[in-house]
Formats: structure tokens, sequence, C-alpha cells
């Protein structure tokens, strides 16, 4: 679904905000999040030397977890502190900011850092300062192009939790390899496949990467705006990469890289599933009920998260399989 | 003058009241999927002829629209004999019909995509030789917004040029009865975004080698962008060939021929 540039805007927006869908399933067993006081109950696990994460939980949004399914962080560099991400609303970007100041007590956000602009990444930038909130021009482009759609209908999702969230845009557009801020390195890289704008960056004094979701660990994969080539070229670099742990998008930090590994074997099973079933003449609906392999039985929302991938990527692959016909127009 | 006019319109209302009442002598059973639409889209859709739900009509739909303007649907009624159409309507969208299917010499199968305006139910209603309508479905959630946003093809500018463009084939999955997917570029404008007048294929008819119809389907608004329809007709060892002729509203008229391959000879 690849918008022309030439669409009224508003139209744009909306079949975009409607196509990514986010469709909301069976609600699961939640744990910090309580819905009756709002409170995502976010905790800052210390992964590396002052280097923080936020993890959410493994399941799609719901009412109960109120879009508390991504991992967040931050970073205490020797002049004030870096965030990578800010979570599902305006609610979680307070709350975090919140969990930044009882951590780091006194240390000022220099940089927050947006890896995609997908809405559990982006809507919480409303508790952050616009001037500090970087990321690539095109990750900006797409938060002011698709923010609004998609915040309508993470209310629909999560109700109010996200009650006063309204889409923030960074103000600073990234277009070099790396930046020194506050007195600590940070190597860019600037990429594209789980969305046509993906944005890691590399802590260069601990190694960390923060993948946004270019990876996901024991957390089915999301494909609303792949493109699996590209998403694949995306892993290579990063795994070419001198990494010391992962902090993927969605599951927890990675020592070891599985979390690549992982990726990859899931949007290899998935392309070649989808090009199987559509050379043997099978409908979506028929895709839909394949069996899934074992070894994808631990992830979280396997099943869920197949189903929509067969939706976000079954009519590019007729495009490319079906064989033209010649037509008679009379 | 007056008076007869004042008596016609009398008429017209009583008649209006008294549908309802006809209604429930045709015996209505309750809906399961419990739409407050239900007994609206018998009375519309479903006309004449005794209604039953029937598990034979399989409506194979997502529990929840990824996508509200491409919702994939598959209905499986080749468990029920005799099948000669199948009606299929979203209860809540603006314009609920769907398309009516007819495999005259084809098994009772389709598969497309539907646009959906909101949650609603999504139903197909298989009309047996006696006149009995057999009817299944599905409850699918959605956002909203599917009929009444503009197509995407509005934002390419050449879009006119590659109107009914084809990509399709053909399978053979048994020794009698083939597999086609069919997919056209359209637009199928439902005539409900803001100024952009309907403008959908109406209409395609499958034909065997012998020119006898096989499979045609009358084709709703509500049907997806790019339409995509997969058949089962039934073809023998000889066939070697398919034909299509689709049609719009606009009376543009697309015709092709998909190739069938020789069946495999048992050894």
């Amino acid at each position: 679904m690849n918008p022309a540039s030439n669409r009224p805007a508003l139209n744009y927006n909306r079949r975009q905000a409607l196509g990514l869908g986010l469709a909301g399933c069976a609600c699961m067993v939640c744990g910090g999040a309580n819905a009756a006081t709002l409170d995502y109950g976010l905790k800052a696990e210390e992964i590396a030397p002052g280097t923080f994460g936020v993890f959410g939980e493994r399941e799609h949004f719901t009412f109960a977890n109120g879009g508390n399914i991504v991992n967040t962080a931050f970073i205490a560099v020797p002049d004030g502190v870096v965030v990578v991400d800010t979570g599902p609303s305006k609610r979680y970007g307070e709350q975090l900011k919140g969990l930044i100041e009882h951590t780091l007590p006194g240390k000022p956000v220099l940089r927050v850092y947006n890896t995609h602009h997908h809405p559990d990444h982006f809507l919480g930038n409303q508790a952050f300062e616009r001037a500090v909130i970087a990321a690539p021009q095109k990750v900006i482009d797409n938060i002011e192009a698709e923010g609004g759609g998609f915040a309508d209908n993470m209310y629909r999702l999560v109700g109010d939790w996200m009650r006063g969230t309204a889409p923030v845009s960074p103000g600073l557009a990234i277009d070099t390899d790396g930046e020194d801020v506050g007195g600590r390195n940070f190597s860019f890289f600037r990429l594209s496949g789980h969305t046509s704008a993906d944005f890691a960056l590399r802590d260069d004094e601990t190694g960390l990467l923060f993948s946004g979701d270019l990876a996901f660990l024991d957390r089915a994969p999301t494909t609303p705006h792949a493109d699996l080539a590209q998403w694949r070229e995306a892993l290579n670099t990063l795994q070419a990469a001198d990494i010391a742990t992962v902090v993927p998008g969605h599951g927890p930090a990675d020592p070891a890289g599985r979390c690549f590994i992982q990726t990859r074997d899931w949007l290899d099973w998935l392309d070649g599933t989808l090009r199987d079933a559509m050379a043997r003449g099978l409908t979506q609906n028929e895709a839909m009920a394949l069996p899934l392999p074992a070894r994808f039985a631990a992830l979280g929302v396997a099943r869920d998260e197949y189903r929509r991938s067969v939706v976000h990527l079954w009519q590019r692959l007729e495009e490319e399989i079906l064989p033209e016909v010649a037509v008679d127009r009379k | 003058m007056g008076n007869v006019r004042k008596t016609m319109r009398a008429l017209a209302v009583m008649a209006m009241l008294a549908a309802p009442v006809m209604a429930a002598a045709r015996d209505l059973p309750a809906d399961p999927l419990k739409s407050v639409m239900w007994e609206d889209m018998a009375e519309r859709f479903l006309p004449g002829g005794d209604i039953v739900f029937d598990q034979r009509v399989r409506v194979m739909v997502p529990a929840s629209a990824e996508d509200q303007f491409f919702v994939p649907v598959t209905v499986d009624a080749t468990g029920l004999p005799g099948v000669t159409e199948i009606v299929v309507l979203a209860d809540l969208n603006p314009i609920p019909q769907v398309l009516t299917y007819r495999p005259a010499d084809a098994e009772a199968f389709i598969a497309f995509r539907l646009k959906v305006e909101q949650a609603t139910a999504i139903r197909a209603a298989a009309r047996t030789a006696d006149g009995v309508w057999h009817v299944g479905g599905a409850n699918i959630d959605a956002a909203g917004g599917g009929c009444t946003a503009p197509a995407m093809a509005h934002g390419q500018p050449n879009w006119m040029a590659t109107l009914g463009e084809t990509r399709a084939r053909v399978w053979r999955e048994g020794t009698d009865v083939a597999r086609m997917t069919v997919r056209m570029r359209h637009p199928m404008d439902t005539g409900l975004a803001d100024g952009i007048p309907a403008f959908y294929l109406s209409g395609l008819v499958v034909t065997g080698t012998d020119g006898r119809t096989l499979a045609s389907i009358d084709i709703h608004e509500p049907v997806s962008e790019n339409p995509t329809f997969t058949l089962k007709p039934r073809i023998d060892a000889g066939t070697r060939r398919l034909d299509v002729l689709a049609r719009d509203s606009e009376a543009n008229n697309f015709a092709y021929s998909l190739p069938v391959k020789a069946a495999e000879v048992a050894n």
C-alpha cells in the first residue's frame, strides 16, 4: 500500500491509518499495567552500566495493557540522558519521564530518538521537548503523514489510556552516521524494511544496539508496512555491525543476537509459505489456516501476526506471481 | 383525483406497515450472529423460499479486519448439494449487497475481498434448487471507513490506462474440477467517497470451450478495489481453455482466455 504523492493529505492519512489495522485481539493477562488507575507500572531494568530498558508485554494492544507492548530505553551519558522511543501514549511518555527523573535524578533529557513511525514507539513524544526529539527525515515524514490516524485507531484499541494523546513529530532530522550527545558517541543505522524508514542506533561506549522493530525476540514480527527484501538487507547490516547486546523493539535484551536469527527465520518462513500457498492456488483465508511450524510455538501472538501478515503481503504477491493475461477491451 | 391519490398513499402506508407481518409469516429463524439488520437483509435480498441457517455454508473471514478496504472472504458451500446461487451480504455496510454468484456448472465455492464500513455480520445465503435459502456467516470486527474513502487508484495519475489489466491462473484440482483465480485492475468506486461517482466492475461470466456458461457473478460496489475472485468451474480432461467476459458499470467490457493445462495421464 504505497500511497501516491498526489493523493490529498486527508485521504492519505485516513486510508493509511485504517490500513495499518493494528487488529485488537483477545486480552491476555498483563504485567504491571493497571487499567483502573491508568498506571503502566513502568520499571527500569539496568541492562548495562547506566543503561536502562523499559520492557513491554509481548502482546497486541489491549484495554488492559494500555498499549504498553513496546520496549523503550534511556541511557545516562556524562551530561544528561538519552531516550530511545517514547511509548504508545502521552500518559506513557509522562510516566517514562517520571521514571527517568526517579532513576537518574537531576539529569536533563538531552536527546530523544524515534526508531520509526509506528504508534507504540512515538506517541509518548508529547511528554518531551520537541526540539530534542530526533529521527531521520523519512521517519518524521511518516509520523506527520500517518500519526493522526494512528492516534485515532489507538483510542479505539486501548481506550482511556490515550486521553490527551496527539502526535508530535521530531524537531530534528538526522542525516549523519552518528553524533555525540552529552559526551557519549552514538552510531546510526538508517535502514528500512520493517517500515519505509527504520532507525537503529548503537551506544559506542557499551556496544548496545537499539534495533527498533528491525528485530523482534520471542514475539512474532509485525508487517503492516514491511518490505521483506529490504528487511533482510537491514538484518544483514545490523548483524555485521560490532555489537555487544541488542535491545529489540519487542522482547527481552539479547546478548547472543538471537533476535536477528529468529526475525530472519520468521520472515523467510513467512515469505516462502505465502509464495507456496499462492502458487498452489489457495485463497487468503485458506492460507491463513495453514499450520505454523513448531519452532514458532513459543513466540508471542504468532498465529495472530501470521494472519495479519497474510493480509499485508498477499496482494503484492498476486501482482508478482499470478501471470498477466492479454485482455480484449471492447 | 385528490381522493384517489390519498387512497393510494394510504394503501402504500398500509403495505409498509404490513411488511413486517409478512416477514413473520415466512417464519424467519433467529439470527445466530445477532445482527440488528437481519430481518431487513432477509426481506430485501432473500426473496421467497424458506430460510434456514446451515453450517454447510461455510464463510471464512478473519475475526478482525486488518485492513477494512481488503477483507478476504471465502465462501464454501460445496457440502450442500444443488446450490443454484449464493448471495453475499454485509449487514452494516451502507451498500449491504456484495455479490450474487451463480455456479451454473461449478462448485459452490467463491473467494474474494470486500470493503467493510464498520464491524458487521458477513453472510452467504446459498439457494438450493427447491428455493430454500441456506445461510451461513460470521461477524467481523473493524475500525471504520472502508466504503467511504477513495480508491488507491486515484492516487496514480494513469489509472484509467491500466483499467481491466488482469492477472489470472487456472489449476486443475481434480479430474473434473478446476480452480481459477482472476485479479482485475479496477477502482471499484462505491459512489460514497466525496466527489467520486460509483464506478465498479459489475459482472463476470466464465464460459467453457463449448460456449456454455459455467459460472457468473453479479458484482456490487462493496467488492474491493482490484477485484480478485477464486472460483471452481467444472471441466473435463479435454478442457484446455476457459473464457472470461467481465463488464463494468460504465459498459466497458473485458474479455480474456485462460489456458488450462492438460490433465496428467495416470500410468
